[in-house]
């Protein structure tokens, strides 16, 4: 890790530092804080994995640095230009019920600003990247889970962004899902893009992820090179998660 | 501008394909014929039944779809987490409560101009008499009721989709009784009550400032000077509303 | 298979069930008539709550009150609440006109007629160009006088009419109502020339009547006819003047 002084820091996509978000909860604005302290950086071209025990704070991670939460202090540093070179997925997406799958891309371009022409060329695209060619003109009321799932990479990626944000893209989906999500995921990295992504399930990580995360109770406890887990885990990156976690 | 254009176009189909949306307006133009009924016990008075009791119908009808799909409207892609997809993306709160609510009003538009076009052929095929003011009043029961959207959507920004959904129809009623407020403002006695009744009475929106309906079936004769002048205040009343509540989502976190 | 028969034969059960029910329910006597006395809010209550619909509520309570009428009609003929309705629907609506004639006769069977001579008087203040109220106030005023001086209430009866004969769309028979009317009270001068303004404007039917009854009227002695129908000259265009002499000089040498 000595190597990351200069060159790499030139290509940081991301870099968050001591980042700590308090929240107000219940009817009596009970103060909650939920980040104590986060610090990581995404460098370009990175498979990067959160993870983390539930509870761990990593989705609020992420719509801190979507902009759906302020940070309360500490910040965030977006090597990207704007909104307009995110993609991101939320946790179990949910989109409008009576639009079709093609419907509800044409709005996330639109949203993008992009024009009549490329629009339907890009919505094409997508639906074929993610499999979903056949349903394009089916209502999402009428989707499954992992239809859902794929859709919902798909409107992260419509503006082709360079830095991908998934929240669980893999939770819920059975397994030929989350077949098709991680392949999708590897053509992204394989095309150059930078994706950070939160997971449970540490096998996956292990197979797509560059570089990590751990989190517990709202801080980074441990982050590097996915190798230098597997390594100190013995080759099983389970077995080094506990250990951290449980440290 | 194109980007509340684009959620104003997704909004309106979303809920212009609402099944429950089309069960409303089946039932309403339901009601709207069953007036007919009501209309031939009523001694000769058919075409002033019909078209008093079908506005009625009209008014009833448009505040439950106003309400309650306003009141779900915001409320509903904050629950089921759409916003994380706008948000992520160039969107401001305020293109999209923008969005939202000119998405709405186009439903509002199909659904209104359905029951008055309705109404209208219908007293004119029955009662063989319909006046364009049967049009005029249905236009400005859609003021009226984009009105009581701008304030559900207002409400359900700050609390539930139940809670909003009363609070428009209270507001509704209370825009019926906002010369009471007014008279209470003169009536009463300390200058403190004075000023707080008055401002109720400001904040209230003034819903019946024209007698419309008594319009129609020739019982009053509101002037045109009147009517613009009412239907330019609903209109400013929106906007305030709207802003107000783009303000409040501004804010708002998820 | 069994299965099935057992809940084809639950369902027709059920069936024969609501319809039993139903039928028996519908055997039951109809129910009394409802009591006389139904409690009918004040106007003011209405036009405080919504003055932008108060002409639908006015409208409700016109559905109600003819159905009161009837039902009441129909059984004990008792109206006791009438009086209430027929204020309510007229002060939240006071140009619905079929609202007043309807209660005028309604009210009569309440046992009311200064009530329906009340209301008529309201509607036609209201509603000051249609030729009904008046006509329809006359006819109250002599129908129900009671026991009047008969005299007194043929005039104020005749005055109505007068008014109603000058409003547009009137019937013809109302003038000449006027004018008989006048001659019962005893303003002979006034019916005279009542008459003669009838022959002046009225169809050929009006004429003979105009003439019958001035035959009747004017002094029969050849020089008091002749200026007395002098004096009448300025009520009617010349022309028609020249033969109306004519006719009421008939059988004269």
């Amino acid at each position: 890790m000595a190597e990351t002084t200069r060159e790499h820091a030139t290509r940081d996509v991301l870099v968050v530092d001591e980042l700590h978000k308090t929240v107000a909860v219940g009817f009596r604005r009970r103060k909650v804080e939920i980040l104590k302290g986060v610090t990581f950086t995404v460098h370009e071209g990175d498979v990067f994995g959160l993870l983390g025990p539930n509870g761990a704070g990593k989705t609020t991670a992420l719509k801190t640095v979507i902009g759906l939460m302020r940070p309360t202090s500490g910040t965030i540093e977006l090597n990207v230009a704007g909104l307009g070179e995110l993609g991101y997925l939320p946790e179990n997406p949910y989109f409008y019920d009576y639009l079709s799958g093609s419907e509800f891309l044409e709005l996330c371009g639109r949203l993008f600003g992009l024009r009549a022409g490329t629009l339907a060329d890009r919505v094409a695209e997508l639906l074929r990247d993610v499999g979903l060619e056949e349903a394009r003109d089916v209502q999402l009321r009428k989707y499954s889970k992992g239809m859902l799932q794929r859709i919902g990479i798909a409107q992260a990626l419509i503006n082709d962004p360079r830095l991908v944000l998934l929240d669980e893209p893999m939770t819920g989906l059975d397994p030929v899902g989350r077949v098709e999500v991680k392949a999708i995921i590897e053509s992204l990295r394989v095309r150059g893009k930078t994706v950070l992504f939160n997971s449970h399930i540490l096998a996956d990580v292990a197979e797509l992820c560059t570089r990590i995360a751990i989190m517990r109770a709202g801080v980074v406890i441990w982050s590097g090179p996915v190798g230098d887990a597997l390594a100190a885990g013995d080759g099983d990156l389970e077995r080094f998660f506990m250990q951290v976690v449980t440290a | 501008m194109r980007r509340v254009f684009a959620i104003a176009v997704n909004t309106f189909r979303e809920t212009i394909r609402d099944r429950v949306l089309g069960v409303i307006v089946l039932f309403a133009l339901g009601m709207i014929i069953a007036s007919l009924w009501l209309a031939s016990i009523s001694l000769n008075q058919q075409a002033r039944m019909m078209k008093d009791f079908g506005l009625v119908a009209v008014t009833f009808f448009g505040l439950v779809v106003a309400v309650f799909v306003a009141a779900s409207l915001v409320h509903k892609e904050v629950e089921k987490r759409t916003v994380f997809v706008l948000f992520s993306k160039p969107v401001g709160r305020t293109e999209f409560i923008w969005g939202k609510f000119l998405g709405l009003a186009a439903t509002m538009l199909v659904v209104l101009a359905g029951m008055g076009l309705f109404l209208f052929l219908l007293t004119l095929v029955v009662a063989k008499q319909a006046s364009g003011w049967l049009l005029v009043a249905t236009a400005l029961i859609y003021l009226q009721l984009l009105v009581v959207m701008a304030v559900t959507v207002f409400f359900s920004t700050v609390t539930s989709a139940i809670l909003a959904s009363v609070l428009g129809i209270s507001v509704f009623v209370a825009g019926q009784l906002s010369h009471n407020v007014l008279s209470l403002s003169r009536l009463g006695s300390g200058v403190a009550l004075k000023a707080a009744s008055w401002i109720v009475y400001v904040l209230i929106p003034n819903l019946s400032a024209v007698d419309i309906k008594p319009t129609v079936v020739g019982e009053a004769s509101a002037s045109w000077a009147s009517i613009a002048a009412w239907a330019g205040y609903l209109v400013a009343y929106i906007v305030v509303v709207v802003l107000a509540a783009s303000w409040v989502f501004r804010r708002k976190e998820f | 298979m069994l299965k099935r028969s057992v809940s084809v034969l639950v369902a027709l059960a059920c069936v024969a069930g609501v319809v039993a029910y139903q039928a028996h329910a519908g055997t039951k006597p109809a129910p009394a008539a409802g009591d006389p006395n139904v409690f009918v809010p004040s106007p003011k209550f209405y036009t405080d709550l919504s003055p932008s619909s108060r002409t639908s509520i006015a409208d409700a309570y016109w559905l109600q009150m003819i159905q009161y009428y009837g039902e009441h009609w129909k059984t004990d003929h008792r109206f006791d609440a009438l009086p209430a309705m027929v204020d309510l629907v007229t002060t939240l609506s006071p140009r619905f006109k079929q609202a007043y004639f309807f209660s005028a006769f309604a009210l009569i069977d309440a046992h009311r007629p200064d009530l329906s001579y009340h209301y008529l008087l309201a509607g036609y203040k209201a509603n000051p160009t249609d030729w009904h109220f008046p006509f329809y106030l006359g006819f109250f005023a002599w129908t129900y006088a009671g026991n009047e001086d008969r005299h007194h209430v043929a005039i104020v009866a005749a005055d109505y009419y007068s008014q109603a004969a000058k409003l547009p769309g009137v019937l013809p028979s109302v003038a000449r109502l006027a004018a008989a009317l006048l001659a019962k009270g005893g303003e002979k001068q006034k019916a005279i020339e009542t008459w003669a303004a009838i022959y002046g404007q009225g169809d050929k039917y009006s004429q003979q009547k105009a003439i019958a009854a001035l035959d009747a009227l004017l002094p029969p002695g050849k020089h008091e006819r002749i200026s007395a129908v002098a004096a009448l000259r300025d009520l009617m265009p010349a022309s028609q003047y020249s033969r109306f002499v004519g006719a009421i000089f008939r059988g004269y040498q």
